[in-house]
C-alpha cells in the first residue's frame, strides 16, 4: 500500500511489521525519528513489543544483544557517533552469531563534529563482522529491513542495514509499504536454537584459547562470506512477494557496451543516475550501485566491470593517510581480471557535503585527464585548506 | 581428539566436570576423629560426645546402651562422680560446661523407670567362666563386660547384696536406695552368677579360684580403715570414719555428741561430717592439713574430696580447717575433749619426696566430743596375704594385670585409686577387656589415643551462647532426711542441654563443609557414612583451599599433605 | 581434555544432591576463591529458572574456558561494561515472549562500580525486574590485581602501591549502595560469603520483589588481599564484625534493615590478616595515621548504620550463621 512518508517514517512502519519483540532506542540524529515513530506506534498501541529507552548506545547495542541470546526478535538503530561508540559490541554480537538487525543512518564522525551525511560510520565498522547493505532509495531500504530479518535468523549474523542520514531518512515520498500479510508469509517468527533457556542451559561467551580461536574467526569469516547466497535468495524471494524487482548484491543499470563505469553507494547512486539522463554529451556509463557491501561482492563486481576500460569508484568516506575505503577493496577484487580497468577512486560528499548533478561531468572529465592519481576528494575546494605545514 | 568448534563457541552445562581440579591439591582434607576431652578425661572411660549426640537426637534408648557398653551404672555415677568430664568440657570456654553429668543420671533413671534391659549376648559355646571377687563397682564393671563378651561369670560378693561401698558408705541423699537396687537388679539380671555371702579366705581360697576359673579378677576395695594415734594415743571409744558411715547407713544411731571434729579430706570425711549434721549434732569440723579447692591452687594440694559436696557441707553448717594436722588429743581420763590444732602442710621436694611438715608457733586449741578419723582405707588381707604381702594394696598394671601372678586382674580402691566410682569402673572394665585379650592370646595395642581437641581447634563462631540447665538442689533447711538434695534435670532440660554440645571431634552434619566450598567438592549423603559424617570429599576436584577444616565448628576436618 | 563424567567416582552422589546446583566442580577458581563461593551461593539460592549475564572478570574467565563450562544454568558473558544492560534485553525478550524465567546481572566491582556503572544506573532507573550481584573483591583481580574505585583506602594493589610517598590508595571505597540506592529501586542489599545464609535470604527477597534489585557481595581474594585461601570465611567474617563492610538492607533508598555486630573488633583484627594492608604496621606516622583513619571509618559506618548490636540477637553477626545439628534434612 502506498504511502506519503517520511524516510525514517517508514522504516519504523516497516521494522513494525517484522514483528520485533524488543526494541532499544537511544537519540541520535539522524536516527531519531526512527525510533522516535517507533515509540509513538508502541504508545498508540499499534506495536506490541518491549521498547527498552536506554541511556547509550552501548547499552542500546547490549540491550538488543541481551534480547536475541534470550530469543527474541530485536531491533535497533543508530548513526555516527553511536554506532562507533558500540562498535565493542558489534564485534561481540557477530561473533557470538547473534542475528539481529540494525538500521545505520549513516552520518560523518566527530572531530569535527558534523550531523550530516557521509558513510565514515559504517565504514568504521566493515570489520565487525556484519552484513552490510547499503541502501539507495527509501523504497529499497523498506525491502531490505524486511529481507534482512530473513537473511540475519538464516545465517545467524547480524545485518546493518545502512541509510544515508537525512537525504533518506529525512525525505518525504511515496513508498510502497508491505502488507502485513505479505510480511508474515515472508518472515517465520523467530526461533532461536540457542536461546538462553533453562531446559537447555548453555554457556554463551566463552574464553576461547589459541588452538580454537583461528577457527571461530574462519567459520565467522566463512559464514559471512557464504551469506551472499542468502542475500540473493531472500532479495529473490522477497521479489516474489512485493512484484519490485531486487537488487541483491549491486545494482548495474545495463551493461551495454559502455566503457566507463561509476560506483558508489547509498543515495548518490540516484544522483547519477539523473545526471546520465540530464548529461547526454557525456561518454556512455555505465552505472553500478553497490547493495551488499559485507560479504564483498567481488566475483559480481568483477562481473559488473566486464569490458569496462576505466571504473570510477564513488564513495562516501575515506581512510585518512590511505584513500578510499571502497575503492581500494574494488581495487583489489578487479586485480584478479586479466585486463582490470583502471580504477579511478574518489571521496565525495562528506560531512553531508550535497553532491549536485554536475559531479558526474566532473568526474568524466577527471577520467579523461587520466592522470593516474589513485585517489582523490574530488569535491575538495583547495582555497579553503588551510597553509600546509 | 575429533573436538569440534560449537557455533559462537558456545559451551554445554557442567562439562566442566571433565576438568578434574584435584590435581592442584597439596593437602587434603580428611575426616579424623579424635576424642572429645570428656572422653580424654573420663575416668571410666566413657564417650560423653557419642551419646550427647544421640541424646540431641532423641535417641536415648541408644543413648543409655552406648554409656552402659562402657559403664553399666549411669544412674549411679550420674549422682556420684566429680564430673571431670565438666571442668574439661571445651563449652566451659564458650559459655558454661554441658550438665553431663545430669544427663547420665537422666538416662540411668530412664532405663531404670522404662525398664530397659542390659543388651547382653548369650555366652558362647564352650564360653570360658570367669571368677570376679567383690561386687562393688569395679567387679560389676568387671563382670558385665565379660558377660557382654559372651562369657560366663561367677560374682563373688562378701555381703548378701551387691554394690559394695555404693550400698555401705554412700548416704542416701546422695545415692537413693531405689536407683542403686534398680541399676544392680537389671544389670546382675542379664546374666552374670551372682554369688552372695561369699568371703574371699572364709569361703574360697585364690588358689581354688585359680584352679577353677579360667581367669580371676580382684575387686576386694579397701574394708580395712588405717590405723591412727596421736603419738600413740587414740580416745576410749574411738570410732573409724568408713566404720561409722556404714554403720550408719546400715542401721541408723543418734549420736549424742554436740560437737565433733572429723580428720581427713575426702569423701568419706565430708559424707559423715554431713551425715553428723543432718542426724543433730550440733557443730562439725573437717581437719584436714590439705587446701580447700580454690581456683589456682595445686590439684596435688587439694582435698580429695569432690568440691561440690564440700560445697554443700559448708551450706550445711560443717566448719572446715584447712592446712590443718592434730598435734596433741586432749584427753580428760580416755575422753577426748579436745584437740590441738597446729598448722600443717605436706611439702614436695624436688625429687617428689613428701614431707608433712607442722609449723611450731601456731597451736591453737578445738573443743570437741569426739573425734573421728577418716584418714583413708587400705584391703583387707584376708585371702590376699600372698598377693600384698604386707602392703597396703594391689599392684596392678594400666592393663588390671597383678605384677607377677598370671591370670589374675584387679582394679578399683584396692589398687590405690582415689577412690572414684568411676576410675573403678573404668579399671573393671580394662581388665575385663585385658582377661579377653590374654585368653585369646592377642597382643596389647601399642598405640595411645590421639590427643583430645582443644578450645583452639574448635571454631567458636559458628555457636550461640547459651545458658547451662540447672538441675534444682534442695535448700538447706529442707535437707534432713533421706530426699536427694540434688534433683535431675527435666526431660526437656536435657533435651536443650545436649544441644549445646560442642560435638568436639565429631561430625553434627551442620552442613558447613557442604555449603562453603567454592568448588562444590564436598557432598552430603543421605545416610551416615562409615566415619560417622554426612560428607564425602569429592577428591577428584578438591583443591585442597582447607576452607572447610578451617570452618568445621568440631575440628573433625583435618588437612593433610597429599599423599 | 580429561575423561567423561560418567567416570566420576562421586557421579550419582553429585546429581542427587538435596539442594540446586548452578555452579559446579571443575572451574579453574583460586584455592579459597571468595568469589567462587558466592557465585555458587547466589545460584543455589535462586534456583534453575533464571538467566545469568555475567560481566568480564574472573568469574566468567574461571568457569568457561571452552569447551568447558561450570554453570548449569542458562549464561550469557557479553562484555566487560554491559552486563546490566545485556540482562535488561534479556529481561525484556523473556517479559516479551511470556516467560516466567528470571534474569540476574553478575559483575565484579570492576565492572558493577567503574566502567559498567553507566548500564548499571540504566537498567535500574528503567525499572527492569533484574537483580544485579556485584561479587565485590575490592580490586580488578582478573588482569592482576588493580585499584577500582571499590578498593578500600590505603589498600596496596598494582596501581596502588604502596612506597616511599604513597600508603596504598589514597580514595575511599565508593559507597556503590548509596548511589543504587538512590535510583529508589525497591530493594538493595549488603551481604557476605561469611554469611551464606544471610545471602539465600537476601537473593530470595530480591526475586521475590518485582522491579529492579541488587546485592553487593564481599567476596575475599586469597591472591589479590594476601591471605592463605584456608582464610577467606574468617577474614570476610571480621569485614563485618570490624564495622568495614556493614551489612544492610535498603528499600526504595531507606535503611530499613542491618545487621548487628555483637562484638565489634577493631580494625586492626583485620587487616593484620591481609598483605595488602601489611605496610600500615609499618613503624611509621603516615601508617599509623592511616590505621586511625581506618578505625574511623569503620565507627562511622557502625554508627550511620546503626550496626551496634544491644543484646545477642539470632541474626546478628554472631548468630546469623550459627550451626544446628543435623542441619537442612535431607530433602
Amino acid at each position: 500500500m502506498q504511502y506519503a512518508l517520511e524516510g525514517s517514517q517508514a522504516l519504523a512502519r516497516t521494522v513494525a511489521l517484522c514483528r520485533p519483540q524488543v526494541i532499544a532506542a537511544y537519540p541520535i540524529t539522524p536516527q531519531t525519528h526512527i525510533v522516535e515513530n517507533l515509540s509513538k506506534l508502541v504508545a498508540d498501541g499499534l506495536l506490541d513489543c518491549e521498547l527498552v529507552s536506554v541511556e547509550s548506545e552501548f547499552s542500546a547495542a547490549s540491550v538488543v544483544l541481551g534480547a536475541v541470546a534470550a530469543g527474541a526478535r530485536a531491533y535497533t538503530a543508530s548513526s555516527s557517533q553511536g554506532i562507533l561508540l558500540m562498535c565493542e559490541v558489534l564485534y561481540n554480537i557477530s561473533g557470538l552469531r547473534l542475528p539481529m538487525v540494525m538500521t545505520c543512518a549513516n552520518r560523518a564522525v566527530s572531530g569535527p563534529l558534523s550531523i550530516w551525511n557521509d558513510q565514515q560510520d559504517s565504514m568504521a565498522v566493515r570489520d565487525a563482522g556484519w552484513v552490510q547493505l547499503y541502501c539507495a532509495t527509501n523504497q529499497e531500504a523498506v525491502d531490505t529491513t524486511i529481507q534482512a530479518y530473513l537473511i540475519a535468523e538464516q545465517t545467524e549474523l547480524p545485518v546493518m542495514v545502512c541509510v544515508d542520514g537525512f537525504t533518506l531518512t529525512h525525505t518525504l515520498e511515496v513508498l510502497d509499504i508491505p502488507d502485513q500479510q505479505q510480511v508474515d508469509r515472508f518472515l517465520p517468527p523467530f526461533n532461536f536454537d540457542r536461546r538462553l533457556d533453562p531446559t537447555s542451559p548453555i554457556s554463551i561467551g566463552t574464553l576461547v584459547a589459541p588452538d580454537f580461536f583461528t577457527e571461530s574467526r574462519g567459520d565467522h569469516h566463512r559464514a559471512l562470506t557464504n551469506a551472499q547466497q542468502a542475500i540473493v535468495a531472500a532479495a529473490a524471494a522477497w521479489e516474489d512477494v512485493c512484484g519490485r524487482r531486487q537488487n541483491p548484491l549491486l545494482c548495474v543499470s545495463d551493461m551495454g557496451d559502455a566503457r566507463i563505469g561509476i560506483l558508489t553507494l547509498g543515495s548518490i547512486a540516484g544522483t547519477l543516475a539523473a545526471a546520465r539522463d540530464h548529461f547526454q554529451s557525456v561518454p556512455a556509463t555505465r552505472l553500478m550501485a553497490l547493495r551488499a557491501f559485507r560479504p564483498f561482492p567481488a566475483e559480481a563486481i568483477r562481473h559488473a566491470c566486464e569490458g569496462l576500460t576505466d571504473l570510477v569508484v564513488l564513495e562516501r568516506a575515506l581512510s585518512p593517510g590511505s584513500g578510499g575505503i571502497v575503492g581500494t577493496e574494488v581495487r583489489a577484487a578487479l586485480s584478479e581480471l586479466q585486463t582490470a580497468p583502471r580504477v579511478h577512486n574518489f571521496s565525495v560528499g562528506l560531512g553531508g557535503r550535497d553532491v549536485p548533478m554536475d559531479i558526474y561531468p566532473r568526474i568524466h572529465e577527471a577520467v579523461r585527464a587520466g592522470s593516474g592519481i589513485p585517489f582523490d576528494i574530488i569535491d575538495l575546494e583547495p582555497d579553503k585548506l588551510p597553509a600546509a605545514i | 581428539m575429533g573436538l569440534k568448534l560449537t557455533r559462537g563457541a558456545f559451551a554445554h552445562p557442567a562439562t566442566s566436570l571433565r576438568y578434574r581440579t584435584g590435581s592442584w591439591r597439596m593437602e587434603r582434607p580428611v575426616h579424623r576423629h579424635r576424642p572429645a576431652p570428656c572422653h580424654a578425661v573420663c575416668p571410666a572411660g566413657e564417650d560423653a560426645q557419642a551419646w550427647l549426640a544421640l541424646v540431641a537426637e532423641e535417641r536415648y534408648r541408644e543413648a543409655w546402651e552406648t554409656i552402659v557398653a562402657v559403664n553399666p551404672l549411669p544412674a549411679v555415677t550420674g549422682r556420684v562422680c566429680h564430673h571431670p568430664c565438666e571442668q574439661i568440657c571445651n563449652r566451659g570456654n564458650f559459655d558454661e560446661p554441658i550438665a553431663i553429668h545430669h544427663i547420665e543420671r537422666w538416662l540411668g533413671d530412664q532405663a531404670i523407670t522404662t525398664g530397659w534391659a542390659y543388651p547382653a549376648v548369650a555366652p558362647a559355646h564352650g564360653a570360658k567362666t570367669v571368677a570376679v571377687v567383690g561386687a562393688g563397682p569395679a567387679g560389676c564393671s568387671a563382670a558385665w563386660q565379660l558377660t557382654r563378651r559372651g562369657y560366663r561369670v561367677d560374682l563373688f560378693e562378701a555381703l548378701p547384696v551387691a554394690g559394695g561401698l555404693l550400698r555401705s558408705a554412700l548416704p542416701p541423699y546422695r545415692l537413693p536406695r531405689s536407683v542403686l537396687d534398680g541399676e544392680l537388679e537389671r544389670l546382675l539380671a542379664s546374666g552374670i552368677a551372682f554369688r552372695p555371702g561369699q568371703r574371699l579366705g572364709r569361703d574360697f581360697s585364690l588358689d581354688e579360684l585359680g584352679s577353677e576359673y579360667a581367669a580371676v579378677f580382684l575387686g576386694p576395695g579397701t574394708q580395712r580403715s588405717r590405723d591412727w594415734d596421736i603419738d600413740g594415743a587414740t580416745p576410749q571409744d574411738l570410732h573409724v570414719g568408713l566404720d561409722l558411715l556404714k554403720r550408719w547407713l546400715d542401721v541408723g544411731f543418734v549420736p549424742d555428741w554436740t560437737s565433733a571434729a572429723i580428720i581427713g579430706g575426702g569423701n568419706t570425711a565430708i559424707d559423715l561430717a554431713r551425715v553428723l549434721r543432718h542426724a543433730g549434732v550440733e557443730t562439725v569440723h573437717v581437719v584436714t592439713h590439705q587446701s580447700l579447692p580454690h581456683p589456682g591452687v595445686e590439684q596435688t594440694d587439694t582435698m580429695p574430696a569432690i568440691a561440690r559436696e564440700i560445697e554443700q557441707a559448708m551450706e550445711e553448717g560443717v566448719v572446715f580447717h584447712e592446712h590443718r594436722g592434730v598435734q596433741r588429743l586432749v584427753l580428760r581420763g580416755e575422753r577426748v575433749v579436745g584437740l590441738e590444732l597446729v598448722h600443717r602442710k605436706e611439702l614436695r621436694e624436688v625429687n617428689e619426696a613428701v614431707r608433712h611438715v607442722s609449723f611450731e608457733g601456731t597451736e591453737s586449741l578445738l573443743h570437741v566430743d569426739q573425734v573421728i578419723p577418716a584418714i583413708g582405707q587400705t584391703v583387707d588381707p584376708a585371702g590376699l596375704e600372698s598377693l600384698l604381702e604386707r602392703r597396703d594394696f594391689l599392684t596392678a598394671t594400666e592393663q588390671g594385670r597383678l605384677s607377677g601372678a598370671p591370670g589374675l586382674y584387679a582394679g578399683g580402691d584396692a589398687c590405690g585409686n582415689h577412690g572414684s566410682v568411676s576410675a573403678a569402673i573404668g579399671d573393671g572394665r580394662r581388665a575385663a577387656l585385658t582377661i579377653e585379650r590374654d585368653l585369646q592370646r592377642i597382643a596389647d595395642p601399642d598405640h595411645g589415643e590421639p590427643p583430645a581437641i582443644t578450645p583452639a581447634e574448635l571454631n567458636m563462631n559458628y555457636f550461640e551462647p547459651q545458658p547451662r540447665q540447672h538441675a534444682p538442689v534442695l535448700p538447706v533447711a529442707e535437707r534432713s532426711g533421706e530426699a536427694e538434695i540434688i534433683s535431675g534435670l527435666a526431660q526437656q532440660q536435657v533435651a536443650r542441654e545436649a544441644h549445646r554440645c560442642l560435638s568436639c571431634g565429631n561430625c553434627l552434619a551442620c552442613d558447613n563443609c557442604w555449603t562453603l566450598c567454592p568448588d562444590v567438592a564436598v557432598l552430603k549423603t543421605r545416610h551416615p557414612v562409615e566415619d560417622g559424617s554426612h560428607y564425602v570429599f569429592d577428591y577428584d576436584f578438591c583443591k585442597g583451599c582447607g576452607l572447610c577444616a578451617r570452618e568445621c565448628p568440631t575440628s573433625y576436618i583435618v588437612m593433610e599433605t597429599e599423599p | 581434555m580429561g575423561d567423561s563424567s560418567d567416570q566420576l567416582s562421586h557421579r550419582g552422589l553429585r546429581l542427587s544432591q538435596p539442594r540446586f546446583s548452578g555452579l559446579e566442580s571443575g572451574h579453574r577458581a583460586c584455592q579459597g576463591c571468595g568469589e567462587a563461593l558466592g557465585a555458587r551461593l547466589v545460584t543455589e539460592a535462586a534456583g534453575p529458572d533464571v538467566a545469568y549475564a555475567n560481566a568480564t572478570g574472573c568469574l566468567e574467565v574461571f568457569t568457561t574456558a571452552w569447551p568447558d563450562s561450570a554453570w548449569r544454568v542458562p549464561w550469557i558473558h557479553s562484555l566487560f561494561e554491559n552486563a546490566p544492560a545485556v540482562a535488561a534485553g534479556m529481561e525484556a525478550a523473556l517479559k516479551a515472549r511470556g516467560k516466567t524465567t528470571r534474569v540476574i546481572s553478575m559483575g565484579g566491582d570492576g565492572s558493577t562500580f567503574d566502567i559498567g556503572f553507566q548500564a548499571l544506573s540504566g537498567m535500574l532507573e528503567r525499572g527492569h525486574n533484574v537483580l544485579h550481584v556485584c561479587f565485590d573483591n575490592e580490586a580488578y583481580m582478573n588482569t592482576g590485581i588493580q585499584r577500582s574505585s571499590s578498593t578500600p583506602h590505603a589498600a596496596s594493589t598494582t596501581t596502588s602501591p604502596s612506597g616511599k610517598v604513597r600508603m596504598g590508595k589514597r580514595h575511599l571505597k565508593k559507597d556503590i549502595v548509596s548511589i543504587v540506592a538512590a535510583h529508589h529501586i525497591p530493594y538493595a542489599a549488603t551481604s557476605s560469603v561469611a554469611y551464606p545464609s544471610d545471602i539465600r535470604k537476601k537473593v530470595r527477597r530480591a526475586l521475590a520483589i518485582d522491579g529492579p534489585t541488587f546485592l553487593h557481595i564481599h567476596t575475599p581474594c586469597p591472591l589479590g588481599w594476601g591471605h592463605d585461601g584456608a582464610l577467606s570465611i574468617e577474614v570476610a567474617r571480621l569485614a563485618v564484625q570490624t564495622g568495614l563492610f556493614p551489612i544492610i538492607e535498603l528499600e526504595r533508598g531507606r535503611l530499613a534493615g542491618s545487621m548487628p555486630i555483637r562484638t565489634v573488633r577493631p580494625v586492626t583484627d583485620y587487616l593484620q590478616l591481609q598483605t595488602r594492608f601489611r605496610h600500615l604496621f609499618a613503624d611509621d606516622a603516615r601508617a599509623r595515621e592511616e590505621l586511625e583513619h581506618l578505625q574511623a571509618l569503620a565507627d562511622h559506618n557502625i554508627e550511620v548504620y546503626n550496626l551496634r548490636g544491644t543484646q545477642p540477637d539470632s541474626r546478628d553477626s554472631e548468630g546469623a550463621d550459627t550451626v544446628r545439628r543435623g542441619g537442612m534434612r535431607w530433602a
